[in-house]
């Protein structure tokens, strides 16, 4: 290409533009005074202006719409959503915990030391895509504050168990669900409840490892002497404070703590009563280990059970 | 307490993946690719949708990931270099489709996207999002990780190239 004058080197730019419909009008008057004395720009125009058509015509060209691809898209994200756990990081009295939460329901709380969710067994876990977001779990951490405030006794959650280990922890952490609040019963006791009278430390390994502590409330679990015996490791201490929010009372003994379990009202299995510790139907009960034991009448009561008209604890509260 | 709220991602999808498709068509040259890259924007864009403010544009965004995965893709030029060679090779075909075009349509459109596919990465991407998808000039930047200054340059450099070296060439167009 010959030497072209800079006016219209300079121009060219604006000029393209005007023509392919992507100038504004002062680049159009412009344009329009340098064609109308320019031979040369005036074809070039016309050029821009055919390329123009010719790249919007290609632009609409009409595809097959990609249906093959959206199935396969939309089946990945389908995949991806259930396995998409949705978390955030909160401050509480017990250290920072991170709540996390899948479509189908809570699947992790987790007592995070140092509020470092780098550290959160979420991202050890495979086949978990992990998504910080507080928005869907934030309702659930204000319903737990209200819990630990003393201000609610349920948390009437959707539980996802998915991070549990084995379909026995599964049972295992069914069974402690359904512990009413204020009441404790024994690892052995959960044994029994799973049809697994011998599996006492399986039991405790599984609540070792509950994804869902406070919610699935494996701090009404402990030993049959009434000795809290663990906790999230070694954090005993949080046991018995969330024993403590819910009324019962555990005193420290040497490096543990103990609940005074011969003070405390009982629920033999299946029974919708309560009786005194020393009612004479507990001597006869078959599965001894299955009793439940409530530190009030009040929490006895809340569970929708009836004092026992045989022992009266009614008429004869325990001294506390 | 419900379970988690559906976000209407579903409609994202709806509403842009035939878009987003089209245009990773034309960015990479292959069928194949694009059906791979526009899952990928999506899944991306799943991942991040939360972060995303209510009065962010959707649709610039997904063309902004979109552009950094075609960007990454052919960051390999040899790639890129055999993409090419299969247009090439499939130009034959693609000019015969629709009874309502002429051949000489078609071929002009062909030769279009021909020279296209040979622009160097950035102004071919600018000058799809540009003169296809009709995006602004700042989204382009941001995509290209530019000026918009210098995004409406690549715009211009891919037209002045395809014109050029369509010169001689008649330009049919149908109205």
């Amino acid at each position: 290409m010959k030497g072209k004058p800079s006016q219209c080197l300079e121009i060219e730019p604006t000029l393209a533009a005007t023509a392919t419909g992507d100038g504004d009008a002062a680049a159009a008057a412009r344009v329009e005074v340098h064609v109308a004395v320019c031979a040369p720009c005036r074809a070039a125009f016309a050029r821009y202006r055919d390329l123009g058509r010719a790249v919007a015509a290609w632009g609409r060209v009409p595809e097959a719409p990609p249906d093959a691809a959206r199935a396969r898209l939309e089946s990945r994200l389908a995949d991806l959503r259930k396995r998409t756990l949705l978390y955030r990081v909160f401050p509480s009295p017990l250290g920072d915990l991170l709540i996390a939460r899948s479509e189908a329901g809570v699947s992790l709380v987790e007592y995070l030391a140092g509020g470092d969710a780098g550290r959160s067994r979420l991202l050890r876990t495979a086949g978990v895509e992990a998504i910080e977001d507080g928005a869907d779990v934030e309702v659930l951490y204000r319903e737990l504050m209200e819990y630990l405030e003393h201000k609610r006794t349920r948390l009437e959650w959707p539980l996802d168990l998915r991070l549990a280990r084995s379909d026995f922890h599964r049972r295992v952490l069914a069974a402690t669900a359904e512990i009413p609040y204020g009441a404790v019963m024994s690892y052995a006791g959960i044994a029994c409840e799973i049809g697994k009278p011998a599996a006492v430390r399986a039991v405790a390994q599984a609540l070792r490892w509950n994804p869902l502590p406070i919610v699935v409330p494996c701090h009404r679990v402990v030993g049959t002497s009434g000795a809290l015996t663990g906790y999230a490791g070694d954090r005993v201490g949080l046991k018995q404070r969330l024993l403590a929010v819910e009324g019962v009372p555990a005193v420290r003994s040497r490096d543990d703590f103990r609940i005074p379990r011969d003070a405390m009202y009982v629920r033999t299995p299946g029974s919708t009563e309560y009786c005194l510790p020393s009612c004479a139907w507990l001597e006869r009960i078959e599965h001894p280990h299955r009793v439940v034991r409530f530190a009030s009448r009040a929490s006895a009561e809340a569970a929708g059970l009836t004092p026992c008209t045989d022992c009266r604890p009614d008429l004869h509260p325990l001294a506390r | 307490m419900s379970v988690m709220g559906q976000p209407p991602f579903d409609a994202v999808v709806a509403a842009h993946h035939g878009e987003i498709h089209r245009y990773l068509r034309r960015a990479t040259a292959r069928a194949s690719e694009a059906d791979d890259l526009s899952q990928e924007t999506f899944l991306r864009a799943y991942r991040a949708y939360r972060t995303l403010t209510p009065e962010a544009n959707v649709r610039a965004w997904l063309f902004t990931i979109a552009t950094n995965l075609a960007r990454n893709h052919f960051r390999s030029e040899s790639r890129r270099r055999r993409a090419h060679a299969e247009v090439r090779a499939t130009r034959a075909t693609a000019a015969t489709e629709g009874p309502e075009h002429t051949a000489l349509y078609n071929e002009a459109r062909a030769r279009v996207e021909a020279l296209v596919a040979r622009l160097p990465q950035k102004q071919r991407l600018a000058f799809v999002l540009r003169r296809v998808h009709d995006l602004d000039y700042d989204t382009i930047a941001r995509s290209l990780d530019c000026s918009s200054e210098s995004a409406r340059a690549h715009v211009f450099q891919a037209l002045r190239k395809i014109r050029v070296s369509l010169d001689g060439q008649e330009l049919p167009h149908q109205e």
